[in-house]
């Protein structure tokens, strides 16, 4: 029970392709958990699984558990809805809503759910999500502005702000900077690092060094398998697995 | 040698499709220019009593009236339910209905106008026994709706699936990602098919034929009663054989002109999508 996000058997297929094969993943609470893996491998849409927006793909079909602090989401009884407002989600390319303003991208989430009773809580939470996204200080002055002007890096800690303002257990994060300039890439590492002390991050690269960066814990998926898993200073100072060795040290690509 | 050749070809090649772009455009300035040329004298001599009179007056305010009223309710008619159509189309384009919702919706933007005029006469003017703004504006509304629906569906489907995910994501029900997020983002896309909709049966003659029934010598009163409309005016003062008739029809074709580029050239301007 003190496992954030748990994988019993899991298996994913896209009509008979078969991406996820059977996988068993136990995600500690609290820090950052980083899924690793060439591209192709299987890394996004076992992200989707965590939050049940795999779902949103007709193709697409899910197969064993996966226990959110225990209780399996895949369950008959369980609502989608309510599992995404405890996981929140960060995407691969920034997606800040275009044609809502910085303020309205993070309160949006609020306000569709009706989860404050007044717009003082909204405004403090806004400024609450932004701070823990490190980005007040670069937009308190143009709350009012559209997203469009902000850098790469910048809509990405919006997302993240976006997110955060539900209060969410849990973050996916599917290759956060993938798209962002070095700079912007720094300042959303440090950021993991912040975030970690409060929430559980599950962070899908396909760099290793990104993950020895930031991960306390990794996991390496090949071709939809399981290859290995365990603390990150174990896992890239003393691989058990050769493929694994070969994906740290560069050899894969 | 070869190359100059080439290049020779090539240059008559772009001369010949530029003539003849040019080409069909001329019966487009033609109208416009003789619109302007034979209309604005009309409306000249008239004055205002031309936009507000009656046609014994002179004047053909009745029917402008008559369009603006029939262009607002087939809008309030058919606007919701197009709408609605269109999101439907994008939610579901794997349902059987869904696919033949598309299908249809195309046959509806070609579909002979003149036939839902003699539709609604069948089972609206028919049965109420008097033509009226009601049946006019209901024929209309049939023309409208396709447009209107087929551009909701394609704003829709212009926007990046990214989106759709960031907003399901925030545990959002599919109702309010769709009407609360991504329709807002659609916005300007629908908006044009609503206006390209409207400017459309601002302008349509047909549909009215047998609904609308024509009023102009009284200001309509009453959506039961009949009303009349710019282009049915025209349509039916051009076969008369009295030379001030055909003025009238004349000025009445440059008002008709004002209000499809009055609702069009905002359009054009306003294309500007927004920055994804
Ligand atoms: N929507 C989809 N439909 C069908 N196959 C898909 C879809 N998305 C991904 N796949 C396939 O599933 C496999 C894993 O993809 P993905 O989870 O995106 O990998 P990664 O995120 O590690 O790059 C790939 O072989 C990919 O081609
Ligand atoms: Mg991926």
């Amino acid at each position: 029970m003190n496992f954030a996000i748990e994988t019993v058997n899991l298996n994913v297929y896209y009509g008979q392709n078969h991406v996820i094969k059977g996988v068993d993943l136990k995600i500690p609470n609290r820090g950052v958990f980083a899924l690793m893996g060439p591209s192709g491998c299987g890394k996004s849409t076992m992200l989707r699984t965590f939050n049940r927006l795999i779902e949103l793909n007709e193709g697409a079909r899910v197969d064993g558990e996966v226990r959110l602090f225990g209780e399996n989401i895949y369950s008959g009884d369980v609502d989608p809805i309510e599992v995404r407002k405890r996981v929140g989600m960060v995407f691969q390319y920034p997606n800040p809503f275009p044609h809502l303003t910085i303020y309205d991208n993070v309160a949006i989430g609020l306000k569709l759910n009706g989860l404050v009773k007044s717009k003082e809580e909204l405004d403090e939470r806004v400024e609450w999500a932004l701070k823990k996204a490190a980005l007040w200080d670069e937009v308190k002055d143009r709350l009012n502005d559209y997203p469009g002007n902000l850098s790469g890096g910048q809509r990405q800690r919006l997302v993240i702000a976006r997110a955060l303002a539900m209060k969410p257990e849990v973050l996916l994060m599917d290759e956060p900077t993938a798209n962002i300039d070095p700079v912007g890439t720094a300042k959303i590492e440090e950021l993991l690092l912040e975030l970690k002390e409060d929430y559980t991050i599950v962070l899908v690269t396909h760099s290793p060094a990104q993950a020895a960066r930031v991960a306390d814990h990794v996991a390496f998926l090949y071709l939809g398998e399981l290859i290995e898993v365990g603390p990150a200073r174990k896992v890239f100072e003393n691989p058990e697995h050769e493929l694994t060795e070969k994906y740290v040290t560069g050899a894969l690509g | 040698m070869l190359t100059s050749n080439r290049k020779t070809k090539e240059k008559v090649f772009f001369i010949g499709i530029g003539a003849l772009t040019i080409l069909i455009f001329i019966p487009l300035f033609h109208i416009i220019a003789t619109v302007l040329i034979k209309g604005f004298p009309v409306i000249a001599e008239r004055g205002t009593k031309f936009l507000t009179g009656t046609l014994s007056e002179g004047g053909i305010g009745p029917a402008i009236a008559g369009t603006f009223i029939l262009t607002f309710l087939s809008a309030l008619l058919g606007l919701p339910v197009a709408f609605l159509v269109g999101v439907y189309a994008y939610e579901y384009p794997k349902s059987t209905l869904g696919q033949w919702t598309k299908t249809l919706l195309q046959i509806m933007i070609e579909f002979p106008t003149i036939l839902v005029g003699v539709f609604v006469m069948q089972v609206v003017a028919v049965p109420m026994g008097t033509y009226s703004a009601l049946a006019g504006a209901l024929a209309l509304a049939i023309i409208l709706t396709p447009y209107v629906a087929v551009y909701t569906h394609e704003a829709l489907r212009e926007i990046p699936s990214t989106y759709r995910e960031a907003g399901f994501s925030l545990g959002l029900t599919r109702a309010k990602v769709v009407f609360r997020i991504l329709a807002p983002m659609a916005k300007r896309g629908i908006l044009t098919g609503i206006l390209i909709g409207m400017a459309k049966v601002a302008g349509e003659t047909a549909p009215l034929l047998f609904t609308a029934g024509g009023l102009y010598e009284s200001y309509p009163s009453s959506v039961t009663k009949p009303v009349g409309a710019v282009p049915l005016l025209i349509y039916q003062l051009v076969q008369s054989p009295n030379p001030v008739d055909h003025a009238t029809a004349w000025g009445a074709s440059l008002v008709l002109l004002a209000i499809f580029l009055g609702i069009f050239i905002p359009i054009r301007l306003s294309l500007k999508e927004v920055r994804l």
